[in-house]
């Protein structure tokens, strides 16, 4: 069965429409099509490709390659979440090399993670970001995520007295 | 919100961004918006759990959400948690109180309003309730309120905060504020700074401010510990100069680290794992300086108190125990080979074991103190430093003593096991642990004895029940080899007098209650085998001597060589009791008190030797209860050792009982049963023993296997029951079940067997009946006849022409009917007291019905005179009085009518129309005999042929027709 699986191959479809074939224990890594391949059957799988409309093509093909990378990785188990030891686990040098891609890219591949459900990605990415905006300013930290400013000078200097223990020294 | 309405807004409302302040930058932000994918608020909150707590505040002043976000009381609480120092139950408690207290508040308010409204409107009780309840809370609140003062104050704003959604930074302010001043001067109160993480309060919606408290006062240590690069650099050891507060502060600073999950964490948790050991090693050697000039109250004391302040003080503790001097001392490390070595060959000896743990209970109740001395937790070191001993001492002692001892031979293998392991129990149970560890010392003394004897413990059991049964079979074997050397001589049975067998089976049983009730000897000093010299016993025949082995629980086996051997003839020469013991041993009152009866008994029950004996059965619940009791410590152990040694327990009783009832008693039955259907009266010669042979067997063996039931049941009382062993009300367990299928195997047995046992019985009766009863008897005018086969004939002659002329004045019954009395009665009193009552009721009936049937089947037989009724009256009344003891009315009856029936053999021939009024009279025979049935026994009357006429006209009205 799982000498089986190794083989089967699965056709994605990006929301352009330009398909990937991949194995099918590499799409799996993914817990959205996981399941989908579950519910639907192999049958339904091996004959029409699974469309992604949410992800455009470079980006599925990059998390395809990060799947592929980690095809062999131990399924992650539920309760992972609650450890939160394991958030310490710091990032492993293939995936810090494949995560130097431009802010806009790292974003979309946050969002692809989070919509095909592949937690392990979505970690990396998490953590990439964390150490992005490591050491920023308020602002840069805004500028990063897009956010508009809504606090008054006074407001924005409350807050960081009130947290005045936090500040590195 | 999810990513497509955000990016549907962003696509939309991009020029609309709030607060235009130009053109520019408006189109600014649109321009970023359309180029830069904007992460929906979870993604982003898992991001921050992945920031520095530094950069978390930084995120926070970028904008409300994001503010809102990093405030989120979870996320610190989390923190709080991982240190450990968030309590649930606590936080819940706080909130409900300030819930209850302004609930309280508005009701009191409400209460108060009504109250002076409708006045006395409640009932007393409802006020005083709510009275009390009021106060309770206003005590509470003014226990509280200092402690909680600040707190409350900010639990207010909060909640005014949130309801009124104004944000103002008040109440954190302030939290900032004593943060503050307590990392500015760290030095000036370093007591606080120790205490911060033991302080911190569970406090919902507080969660960020006690981080905040801590993080500000452990933080600059903390990463100042990180970057130091030797030991010397960080600030941890350079504000705290004592090491006590050094180890409290690297502990904190721990625990802390545990709150610390952004990335290169578990670096920065090496670093703090480093320093701490490095510090550690250094107040280790310390404290080993101090141990090598056994400094108790000085180095060890102070370092062991430093080194629990850090962590647990494990590694002194270890230090400790390792480098014992109890583990080399000379005086405690015994052979444990002298328990063989001491005693007699193949046997064991525990007193040298047992002084061997009383040296030890010294030393190390010695310890006891010194550990109290030295460590801050003297409980925790004392139970692990017995742990060692147990490992080091006790076990190496016991192990190659109990290989030795299974080598050499498995009883005293078995005692040892069992010995040891009571001396280690005891041994642990008797140390006087430091205070505040008096609670535990059961439990892990258990725990302890189990751990030692985990190893031994499978194998014990299995050789226990193995040598049990091995034993017991021997036992039974040996016997019947016995048996079957003798079988060839010819047996002969003798009645012993049975004239008390309750009171001596009473006797007995509480001689076997005394025993068994009785503390296992585990540890038997010799080996004690005497016999008894010859009882005084009731029986005629009994002259022989009663040479009886003492069953010393250990000793079975040659207890049961020595089982006397039985003399063939009926009265052999006395010899002199068989004293084949090396040492008799007399004092050991109780057990042999019993030998002596359970000889007696024997003795007594000589008769039924070649079927089953009750010394074998004696013996072989003495070496199940030596093996129970032996095995029987072991369940102290609890758990799952405690579970299996009791299963064990259950298992050998079960083992005695299979032994017991199918190699022994079952096979003894069957024999005598076979003895019974074998009887023929007719064959045997012998009459005059008043007892039909086989059937005195069978019911002095019917007492034995009672008997043997009734120690069978004592012994379950005591050894199983009494120390809960076996459950009794639980039908499943298997030892109550053993016990039931033997008692019903018993009981099948006797019925069997005495149903066959009334067949011989009767054959013995109409025998006796047969062959005893003179044609005299009844009728003593034909006593002159010369040929009693023809004496039918003449007799109507010879009584009618000398009627009265009867030389025979005994009006007393018959010899025949005597003997029969005699027999039967024998034979029904041996029963009593054996079985059970209603078997007895049963046997009784069958044995007058039958009793019944075979006498008038012999009236039958008989020719009655007028002169001879009198001795049938005589005869009737003997068996009336006989069945009136046996107490049953409906069989009473019966003997009634038969009385009533032999007393018209009593009316005169002149009487024949009264005679047919009799005859008629079917009440006056309760029922028993029909008018007809009465008619054929009047027929048996010596003159019928005289009387006939009459009687039959004035039984059928022919009178009238004639007159």
């Amino acid at each position: 069965m799982s000498a089986d699986k190794s083989v089967q191959k699965v056709t994605l479809t990006s929301n352009e429409g330009s398909t990937i074939e991949v194995d099918r224990v590499v799409a799996e890594r993914s817990m959205l099509i996981k399941n989908l391949i579950d519910d639907l059957g192999d049958d339904a799988i091996a004959n029409s490709p699974i469309p992604i409309p949410n992800v455009n093509d470079p980006v599925l093909r990059k998390v395809v390659e990060w799947c592929e990378h980690h095809r062999n990785d131990a399924a992650q188990s539920a309760d992972d979440e609650n450890d939160s030891r394991k958030k310490t686990t710091d990032i492993d040098e293939w995936d810090q090399k494949f995560m130097q891609v431009d802010q806009e890219m790292l974003f979309e591949i946050i969002l692809a993670a989070n919509y095909l459900d592949i937690k392990a990605l979505l970690d990396v990415g998490c953590k990439t970001v964390a150490n992005m905006i490591k050491g920023k300013s308020p602002e840069e930290i805004r500028k990063t995520f897009n956010i508009t400013n809504d606090f008054t000078a006074e407001e924005e200097e409350q807050i960081r007295r009130e947290n005045e223990w936090a500040e590195d020294r | 919100m999810s990513l497509a309405s955000r990016r549907a807004a962003a696509a939309a409302g991009g020029p609309a961004a709030p607060k235009p302040n130009s053109i520019l930058q408006t189109l600014q932000a649109a321009e970023m918006i359309d180029s830069k994918p904007v992460l929906p608020a979870e993604i982003l909150s898992a991001i921050l759990d992945y920031l520095p707590v530094a950069d978390q505040v930084r995120v926070a002043r970028a904008s409300r959400r994001m503010r809102e976000m990093v405030y989120d009381d979870t996320r610190w609480v989390a923190r709080l948690r991982s240190m450990g120092c968030w309590d649930e139950a606590g936080a819940r408690r706080r909130f409900e109180e300030v819930m209850m207290r302004r609930r309280a508040a508005s009701g009191a308010g409400k209460g108060t309003a009504a109250g002076t409204g409708a006045g006395a409107g409640g009932t007393a009780a409802g006020g005083v309730n709510r009275q009390s309840l009021l106060f309770d809370v206003g005590v509470e609140e003014e226990k509280r309120r200092k402690a909680l003062e600040k707190q409350e104050q900010q639990q207010q704003q909060q909640q005014q905060q949130q309801v009124a959604e104004v944000t103002d930074g008040f109440e954190t302010m302030k939290v900032a504020g004593t943060a503050h001043t307590a990392q500015q001067d760290p030095s000036t109160d370093p007591e606080a700074l120790l205490q911060v993480i033991k302080n911190a309060r569970s406090v919902r919606g507080l969660a960020r401010q006690e981080y905040g408290k801590i993080y500000g006062a452990l933080a600059p240590f903390y990463f100042d510990l990180v970057r130091a690069k030797t030991h010397t650099d960080p600030l941890v050891f350079k504000v705290f100069r004592d090491p006590e507060r050094q180890a409290q502060m690297l502990a904190n600073l721990r625990t802390f680290a545990r709150s610390d999950w952004a990335q290169g964490a578990q670096k920065r948790e090496e670093k703090v794992a480093t320093m701490t050991s490095i510090f550690e090693s250094a107040v280790l050697r310390e404290f080993e300086q101090g141990y090598e000039f056994w400094d108790v109250d000085g180095r060890m004391n102070k370092y062991a108190h430093v080194l629990a302040l850090l962590n647990g003080s494990s590694a002194a503790i270890e230090l400790f125990i390792q480098k014992h001097p109890v583990f080399t001392d000379r005086e405690v490390l015994a052979n444990s080979m002298d328990c063989v070595n001491q005693a007699l060959a193949d046997s064991i000896t525990l007193e040298p074991s047992r002084r061997f743990f009383e040296v030890l209970t010294r030393k190390v109740n010695e310890q006891a103190g010194i550990i109290e001395r030295i460590f801050p937790n003297p409980g925790q070191v004392f139970w692990a430093f017995v742990d060692k001993v147990r490992e080091d001492v006790v076990m190496e002692y016991a192990t190659p003593l109990f290989d030795e001892t299974h080598e050499r031979s498995i009883p005293s293998y078995l005692r040892a096991v069992s010995g040891i392991f009571e001396q280690t129990l005891q041994f642990l149970r008797t140390l006087t642990p430091p205070k505040g560890a008096e609670a535990q010392q059961e439990a892990t003394a258990r725990e302890l004895a189990l751990k030692a004897f985990e190893p031994h413990l499978d194998l014990y059991l299995q050789d226990e029940i193995d040598e049990f049964t091995r034993q017991a079979e021997h036992e039974v074997g040996e016997w019947e080899k016995k048996l079957s050397e003798q079988e060839a001589s010819a047996e002969s049975f003798y009645m012993a007098g049975f004239t008390n067998r309750q009171a001596d089976k009473k006797d007995f049983l509480t001689s076997f209650k005394k025993v068994v009730m009785m503390p296992v000897t585990v540890l038997p000093t010799t080996l004690t085998t005497f016999s008894l010299p010859g009882l005084p016993l009731g029986s005629p025949f009994a002259t022989k001597p009663s040479a009886a082995a003492s069953t010393n629980g250990s000793n079975t086996m040659q207890s049961l060589s020595q089982l006397p051997s039985r003399s063939q003839s009926p009265a052999p020469p006395v010899q002199p009791a068989v004293d084949r013991s090396s040492s008799p041993m007399p004092g050991k009152a109780p057990t042999d008190e019993l030998a002596a009866k359970a000889a007696l008994m024997t003795s007594r029950l000589e008769g039924i030797k070649s079927l089953f004996s009750i010394e074998v059965a004696l013996s072989l619940v003495h070496s199940a209860k030596a093996s129970l009791g032996r095995v029987a410590v072991f369940i102290q152990l609890g758990g799952q050792a405690g579970g299996e040694a009791r299963e064990q327990c259950e298992a050998i009783f079960v083992a005695l009982l299979r032994i017991l009832s199918g190699k022994h008693v079952k096979p003894g039955f069957d024999r005598a049963v076979a003895h019974l259907s074998q009887y023929n009266p007719r064959e045997v010669s012998e009459h005059d023993q008043g007892g039909v042979a086989p059937l005195v067997t069978f019911i002095e063996l019917v007492n034995v296997g009672d008997l043997i039931s009734q120690m069978i049941d004592v012994f379950y009382e005591q050894q199983l029951a009494g120390p809960k062993i076996a459950d009794r009300n639980d039908f499943l367990d298997p030892a109550g079940l053993a016990k039931k299928k033997f008692e019903q195997m018993l009981d099948e047995s006797v019925a069997a067997g005495l149903n066959k046992g009334i067949d011989v019985l009767m054959d013995e009766v109409e025998y006796i009946c047969a062959t005893t009863q003179l044609p005299t008897d009844y009728n003593p005018g034909a006593a002159t006849s010369p040929d009693p086969t023809s004496s039918t004939l003449s007799f109507e002659k010879r009584a009618s022409t000398i009627p009265g002329t009867v030389t025979d004045m005994d009006i007393g019954p018959t010899r025949t009917a005597q003997r029969i009395r005699d027999l039967v009665a024998s034979h029904t009193s041996m029963l009593v007291g054996s079985t059970d009552k209603s078997m007895l009721d049963v046997f009784n009936g069958e044995v007058g019905l039958r009793l019944f049937a075979a006498v008038c089947k012999h009236l039958k037989r008989q020719r009655v005179s007028t002169e001879g009724a009198i001795k049938l009256i005589a005869d009737m009344n003997l068996y009336f009085e006989y069945v009136r003891t046996l107490k049953n009315q409906d069989l009473l009856a019966y003997f009634k009518a038969l009385r009533e029936l032999s007393q018209i053999y009593l009316i005169d021939a002149r009487h024949a129309k009264e005679m047919a009024t009799i005859i008629a009279d079917g009440d006056r025979f309760g029922g028993i005999f029909r008018a007809e049935e009465v008619y054929e026994y009047a027929e048996r009357r010596a003159d019928w042929y005289q009387v006939r006429k009459d009687v039959e006209r004035a039984m059928y009205g022919l009178e009238c027709c004639l007159m």
